[in-house]
């Protein structure tokens, strides 16, 4: 059974991609091999307010115990506190997921201090994006680049006591933090060379390594056979694609 | 499944021994690749390699081709830019050698250029395909060196009894689709980038499947992910055959049973 840590339901403007509805969202993710998976809304991603996307993921998962709501917050809003709190209303959360690049906040910013608590207090987890796309073929008039390596390793030096999952992470970025910092886990859509598990997995730990496929805007089979094809231990497979996330978000 | 990897560089960075070119064979086995097509290290010594460079880089893919003919074919890599002389005479000694059935071009410069016509005169003389790098510029913005598929596709388009390989799918998107359409001697690569959703399929639909060839651009991207893009798409079956093996077994007229 595998378990994608960051799949995304609703349209997306700039590519032909397929928006599918929930139940088929989730029976293409099993015809891939994926029972679970955590799911946003790509309608937060612009929307000046994220919460109706946010809805929009609570009401069309709602039937689909397959697909587990991550809502996207935006903590440079004023109102994040009584979003948050109407998220968790609306169904039982396991993480809430951040894009401070498409939110346009810096992650030094000084009201994440009082939303990490806030977190903390929930006992919720945090996903951090720190790209959707490949910078060299966004859409022509947005001119916007994953969130800066420097900003990530302030970030886990300011909250060590949280563990954060990074989506969309490449592997030269991962190689820069593993040296310094423990408090955070990857998932690997946007890891990718040759043997890209064999040769990670000597520099940081299968443990903290989990499966996403960034569906719909890239190939879910790409993405799956990644950790199938891997010429790596069984164990591995397993924690990578499973246990890890099992563990992480408390499945 | 049998598959050919049209783009891979199994020489990169340091000469490869034979025993480093024995393992990415193995790695290609486990992924069902049963021929990978040797392009170079083609940025050894930077965008514009002078004469003796390229001979240094097509000595090694030739050595590849040489010791494991079953396994490798090989591209010969040039510079247009160094003029018609040295274009014909460095593809004269590629294809003296065993194993060269293409040629390689990188970023020296973009295909709009007017030195392309020498290569396509080799090309023509040779009777080989041409494999242009090429990547969208509007967000890289190196249209001297860089070959947007606008450039390859006019390169097509001027040499019309010239077969001509249009590298990188996902790096020239779905404009440079469109860009390819309509032009029957110009083929479309899927190496290169992470697996974008949707581009298989619309290269298919307007390309024809016959016009797409699976690559991988080994060792910088996963097989198994360039693989699965393929295998996921939604188009039939025989079509993801023929992206996999067939279309570039009869472009370059591969001997594979």
């Amino acid at each position: 059974m595998l378990i994608d840590t960051n799949a995304n339901l609703g349209p997306w403007p700039f590519t032909p991609v397929p928006d599918r509805p929930a139940r088929a969202f989730a029976a293409h993710l099993a015809a891939n091999g994926i029972r679970r998976a955590l799911v946003s809304h790509l309608g937060a991603v612009f929307l000046p307010d994220p919460m109706p996307a946010n809805r929009q993921l609570f009401a069309a998962v709602r039937r689909t115990p397959a697909l587990l709501p991550v809502p996207i917050l935006n903590p440079a809003l004023r109102t994040w506190p009584e979003q948050l709190a109407e998220c968790r209303a609306a169904a039982p959360l396991r993480a809430v997921k951040l894009l401070p690049n498409y939110h346009n906040y810096n992650l030094r910013a000084a009201h994440l201090t009082e939303f990490m608590a806030a977190l903390a207090a929930a006992k919720l987890r945090l996903v951090l994006n720190v790209r959707l796309e490949d910078e060299r073929h966004k859409y022509f008039a947005m001119r916007l680049k994953g969130v800066p390596v420097k900003q990530l390793a302030q970030f886990l030096e300011r909250f060590p006591k949280h563990h954060v999952l990074f989506t969309g992470i490449y592997k030269g970025e991962v190689e820069q933090l593993a040296p310094k910092h423990e408090n955070f886990s990857v998932e690997i859509s946007f890891c990718e060379t040759t043997n890209c598990l064999e040769l990670m997995l000597p520099k940081f730990p299968a443990r903290r390594l989990m499966l996403g496929t960034c569906t719909p805007l890239l190939s879910t089979r790409g993405e799956v056979d990644k950790l199938r094809g891997a010429h790596i231990p069984a164990r591995a497979k397993e924690l990578i694609g499973s246990t890890n996330a099992q563990r992480f978000f408390g499945l | 499944m049998r598959i050919i990897d049209v783009h891979t560089h199994p020489v990169f960075g340091t000469k490869a021994t034979p025993a480093q070119l024995q393992r990415w064979i193995d790695h290609g086995r486990r992924h069902h690749i049963v021929h990978m097509i040797v392009l170079g290290d083609v940025l050894l010594f930077g965008p514009t390699p002078n004469a003796a460079q390229l001979r240094h880089i097509n000595d090694d893919t030739a050595r590849a081709a040489r010791l494991f003919p079953d396994y490798f074919t090989a591209f010969c890599y040039l510079n247009p830019l160094l003029g018609e002389r040295a274009v014909m005479r460095e593809v004269e000694r590629c294809v003296a050698q065993p194993g060269f059935r293409g040629i390689k071009l990188e970023i020296a410069n973009n295909a709009a250029h007017p030195c392309m016509r020498h290569v396509a005169k080799a090309a023509r003389t040779f009777n080989l395909p041409v494999l242009q790098h090429s990547w969208s510029v509007v967000n890289i913005r190196n249209s001297q060196h860089q070959s947007d598929p606008s450039t390859t596709a006019l390169f097509a388009r001027r040499n019309p009894d010239v077969k001509i390989i249009m590298a990188h799918l996902t790096g020239i998107g779905f404009r440079g689709v469109l860009e390819a359409k309509g032009l029957p001697n110009l083929y479309v690569d899927t190496s290169g980038g992470f697996p974008e959703e949707g581009l298989i399929e619309y290269a298919a639909e307007h390309l024809g499947a016959d016009h797409v060839l699976y690559g991988s651009d080994l060792p910088i991207r996963e097989n198994s992910v360039t693989i699965g893009r393929i295998l996921g798409a939604r188009i039939s079956a025989a079509d993801k055959q023929r992206m996999l093996f067939g279309n570039t077994a009869r472009l370059l007229n591969l001997p594979l049973n």
